[in-house]
């Protein structure tokens, strides 16, 4: 009976399955490199194009309509005024919200509806939140086109969800043994968080937030509702002044025709592409080096 | 200039309220249970009662303020001569009071100067008002906290309910913003529904907003196209490249990889997640959508566009394939163990495990993870405005230019059209569409996901 | 034999039932809970007797659906009272977990944390002081005097329990509650923290729930045997042990059930 497994048909068989095997993980490996090759050649052609341009002038200097003239100091500056009005309003409104969500709401409709709310705004496209700040900051409170101020407040809008979200695993993750031996010693509720869970969910909670601004410096499409396309000549010097962000200075040089713009833009680019591989870095390193495995 | 003192004093005045009510206090101490709260609570709320009540006279006070400065100003002697109509008066006041901030301001209208002095001495004076109002508001507050600071106070009590406020507060800005939304693109979008009857506008297969003036504005504001482009980039084209490589990549890393090629493979995998649309954008116009068309050229097509539907949608792809490979991941690993071991015990290759057991049981989580992948590519915006073309047509014709709704929303707000024309709502009532596209897609997706995992638990 | 004199009151619970929801955790418990002595809770896994510790300090309204009826006094006081606040309550009647849980904090950290936010130190050395109390009476002190800054996660399992009573006793609390302290501990951790608890009982009530009926026969003065959510029968551990006046308590102590 054995037999029937050495038949000449039987080995055929399962050396037809074993191809089949070989070809399918072939397949997946074949994916991966696709992907990866994909992303090789993207990150080629911005170094081909754009490391000659990067020189302190460009850094240094901010938009111009002469592309040898022109630099990114004003946009990097931009960028950096929009993304701290987007930390100081996203970060601590997110983390109150994750700590009421998971510590202190009750179980009902209304705190359901809020779930729900947050989840969704994570997955809303982005140029939805610039419709909202062009009709709500713009239009309706009448607030400076074109600032980092509105830009922030958009972003901060698009950036709290994500807060929310990771700060509520953080949360959730510090095991319910501390709070109960803080309660035991007589701690309040608020002290109980604000003392014990808050302190030991940080690294967590910064790791998604620092995640979260990665994203917000990238983002073009709402900032674009909001007008953040002006020509701007020199750096911003508050966050009530026209201003310009990395990526749409991105987007706006890569809309010129001379070719010296191309340059820039790769440039920009590759300046855009080192901020937000520190940024990943940095949260990565902070989960490896504070996350606590309980 | 008066802000710019009056929040220093402020928080000047609370911060010396915080240290000298914590010396007081901590004088009222005198052993265990001598004292409700400790003196650190009294200190925030007698600091809390200055700051607060004072912040708040200031806001309202700054809302309120301008409109009494320009009712003072208008009833000035020199303002006899402006013009009556609202719109130039409204501009006039607003130079004036550039002028009274920056005396180089150099206004468009000649009236602005004249004004400019009373305008100042208004601003002045009333800003004194407002100073002295909110100093009365801190040092009410403070003084009704003074009273307050005795060994049997509940301090702590009180500021943990104002913490508990905050948290609340904190969370409900998140349901604000999903009403923000809901309401500026409903508010904007019926404005537009006004003018542009919503069959017309949902049916019509005629979109030229540009031709778009007097009585043909239904003939012209049919979005259809626009549907059509951007389900044929985003769902259609992006899919079919990010589908197959991000579930394969997926299967690779969980099944086969070793632990170590996983531990690198994924996060470089991430890292095209992480890379900025626009840099995708830039990258399409620059070498994809170029070879796509010499591609087209190559095959016999006359006069190929630069701009095509296969290059914003394989850019797009590419960028989603992260996305699809995580959510696959996270399906596939959901999965017992023990379903796979059955399989492989039978004798079965993996895969044949794979394609037999484990894809149709992780079945639903892929499916919801295609399905915000979908929500993800339709919104997506930078990619297909730089290289997807601005022609409406209805075509399936890859290599042609389409547009999406994406493209024509930054188009639409990005002119210099005044903001009521029926051109710039045009735009919200799109964003209307595919905010309520997506968040179908996502509440369905979200769900399926949740009653997916919970079936495995 | 001579008859003890009985011990001053401190706890009295009369007629408390304990609600999770609809359930009936607690049926009609009544108990005098003495000063100085120690008082064990036995019973079959179930019974409620954890349940009932828990209500004796409020721990119990950290559970959403939770619910007390009756009277629990301390020192006279309803503890259930609007007036009573559980943080305030909680420095009086401290608790001792099941599992160690020690703060993942300094050894210093994990004992100061009580006394300042009770305020119980002005200044650094009383603080000092008062860590040094808690670590020696927890019989700790010795082990850990030169290393104070270490994590408290990071001693053994008897340490960390040790370390949570003294936590415990920190804030120089009234009643000492304790949840089958030692039922993580090994047998020779569990040796110490019964000494402790013999050391400990002449300045506090201590409540100490056990599984294990040698362990309140060894430690406690006083036993209540619990089953299915009422108090069958209370009285001197000697006379529970020998004499039970229950036939349900005989049946348990004998190892019929349980």
């Amino acid at each position: 009976m054995s037999n029937t497994w050495k038949s000449d048909a039987m080995t055929r068989r399962i050396a037809a399955r074993n191809a089949s095997e070989r070809r399918f993980r072939l397949l997946g490996l074949s994916a991966i490199v696709l992907s990866l090759l994909f992303l090789a050649l993207l990150l080629f052609i911005m170094l081909r194009n754009g490391l000659a341009g990067l020189d302190w002038s460009f850094l240094s200097g901010s938009d111009s309509t002469d592309a040898s003239a022109a630099g990114i100091w004003g946009a990097a500056k931009g960028s950096f005024l929009t993304m701290v009005v987007t930390l100081v309003l996203s970060f601590p409104m997110g983390v109150l919200a994750a700590i009421y969500l998971e510590e202190f709401a009750p179980r009902n409709r209304w705190v359901d509806w809020v779930e729900v709310s947050i989840n969704n705004l994570a997955a809303v496209p982005s140029i939805i939140f610039g419709l909202l700040g062009l009709a709500v900051f713009i239009n309706m409170a009448g607030m400076a086109r074109s600032s980092p101020l509105v830009g922030g407040l958009t972003l901060a809008l698009m950036t709290m969800p994500v807060i929310v979200i990771s700060g509520r695993n953080a949360i959730k993750a510090v095991p319910p043994s501390i709070r109960t031996a803080a309660m035991g010693v007589g701690a309040s509720p608020v002290q109980v968080v604000f003392h014990h869970v808050l302190p030991l969910a940080l690294p967590g909670i910064l790791t998604g937030t620092i995640i979260g601004m990665a994203r917000a410096l990238g983002e073009t499409a709402p900032l674009l509702m909001i007008g953040m396309r002006a020509f701007v000549a020199t750096p911003p010097g508050g966050i009530n002044d026209p201003s310009s962000v990395l990526p749409m200075q991105i987007f706006l040089w890569s809309d010129e025709i001379d070719r010296g713009f191309v340059q820039n833009t790769s440039a920009a680019i590759i300046v855009l592409l080192v901020f937000l591989l520190a940024m990943n870095g940095l949260a990565i390193y902070l989960r490896n080096k504070f996350e606590v495995r309980w | 200039m008066i802000a710019s003192v009056i929040f220093p004093a402020v928080l000047a005045l609370g911060l010396i309220g915080w240290f000298s009510t914590r010396a007081r206090a901590k004088l009222l101490y005198s052993g265990r249970g001598s004292m409700h709260s400790m003196p650190g609570y009294h200190a925030w709320h007698l600091a809390l009662w200055i700051v607060l009540p004072a912040l708040l006279v200031w806001g309202l006070w700054s809302a309120v303020s301008p409109v009494i400065v320009d009712h003072t100003v208008l009833s000035e002697p020199v303002a006899a001569q402006i013009p009556s109509d609202p719109v130039q008066r409204a501009a006039i006041l607003s130079e004036a009071r550039n002028i009274a901030e920056d005396p180089g301001f150099i206004g468009f209208y000649d009236e602005s100067p004249t004004l400019a002095p009373a305008m100042k001495a208004a601003q002045d004076h009333y800003g004194l008002i407002g100073a002295i109002l909110v100093a009365v508001a801190a040092l009410a507050g403070g003084g009704y906290a003074f009273t307050r600071v005795r060994s049997g106070y509940p301090a702590r009590t009180r500021v943990e309910r104002l913490v508990m406020l905050a948290l609340l507060g904190a969370s409900l800005l998140a349901i604000l913003t999903t009403l923000g939304i809901v309401a500026s693109l409903v508010f904007e979008a019926a404005r537009f529904f006004k003018d542009v009857s919503p069959i017309a506008f949902l049916t019509g297969t005629h979109w030229a907003p540009a031709n778009a003036v007097g009585d043909d504005l239904n003939a012209n504001f049919g979005a259809v196209p626009l549907f059509w482009g951007t389900l044929y980039i985003g769902a259609f084209i992006a899919m079919l490249v990010a589908i197959p490589l991000g579930l394969m990549s997926a299967i690779y890393l969980t099944q086969y990889a070793d632990r170590r090629a996983r531990k690198v493979l994924k996060p470089v995998l991430e890292i095209l997640a992480g890379i900025p649309t626009v840099v995708y954008g830039y990258f399409a116009a620059l070498t994809v959508a170029p070879a796509i068309r010499d591609f087209a050229a190559a095959l016999g097509y006359q006069n190929p566009s630069t701009e095509s539907a296969l290059a914003a949608g394989l850019v797009m792809g590419v960028m989603i394939i992260p996305f699809v490979s995580s959510m696959a991941d996270d399906a596939i690993a959901a999965v017992p163990r023990a379903m796979a071991d059955g399989s492989l015990a039978m004798g079965a290759t993996r895969s044949e495990t794979i394609k037999k057991v484990l894809l149709p049981a992780a079945l639903p989580g892929i499916v919801a993870g295609v399905m915000l992948a979908v929500s993800r590519a339709i919104g997506e915006t930078m990619i297909v405005v730089m290289a997807a073309g601005a022609t409406a047509r209805l075509t399936a014709d890859p290599f042609a230019s389409m547009t999406t709704v994406t493209y024509q929303i930054v188009q639409l707000l990005t002119g210099d059209q005044e903001f009521n024309s029926p051109k710039t709502l045009s735009a919200f009532a799109l964003g209307l569409v595919l905010f309520v596209v997506t968040l179908i897609l996502n509440i369905i997706a979200l769900r399926v996901v949740k009653r997916f995992r919970e079936a495995y638990e | 034999m001579t008859q003890t004199k009985l011990p001053q009151t401190k706890l009295t619970a009369r007629n408390v039932d304990v609600f999770y929801g609809d359930n009936k955790a607690i049926d009609d418990v009544s108990i005098d809970i003495g000063n100085g002595v120690v008082t064990a809770f036995i019973g079959p896994s179930g019974c409620g007797k954890s349940t009932f510790l828990r209500s004796l300090n409020r721990m119990n309204d950290t559970i959403a659906g939770a619910r007390v009826t009756g009277q629990i006094l301390l020192d006279g006081e309803d503890i259930y009272d609007r007036e009573m606040d559980p943080v305030a309550l909680r420095a009086r009647v401290g608790m001792v977990f099941q599992k160690p849980n020690p703060f993942p904090k300094s050894i210093y950290e994990n004992v100061a944390y009580g006394p300042r936010i009770h305020g119980l130190a002005q200044k650094k050395a009383d603080m000092d002081g008062i860590v040094e109390k808690a670590l020696t009476r927890a019989g700790l002190w010795n082990e850990v005097k030169d290393r104070l800054t270490d994590a408290g996660t990071a001693l053994s399992g008897g340490q960390q329990q040790r370390l949570c009573i003294a936590r415990a006793i920190a804030v120089s609390p009234e009643v000492i509650l304790m949840d089958e302290p030692c039922s993580a501990l090994d047998p020779i951790a569990t040796a110490r923290i019964e000494e402790l608890i013999e050391d400990l009982k002449s300045r506090y009530a201590i409540v100490i729930v056990t599984h294990s009926m040698q362990q309140a026969a060894r430690v406690s003065q006083k036993t209540a045997f619990f089953h299915l959510g009422r108090m069958v029968e209370y009285g001197d551990t000697h006379q529970i042990f020998t004499n039970p006046r229950e036939e349900r308590t005989k049946d348990y102590i004998t190892g019929r059930y349980g």
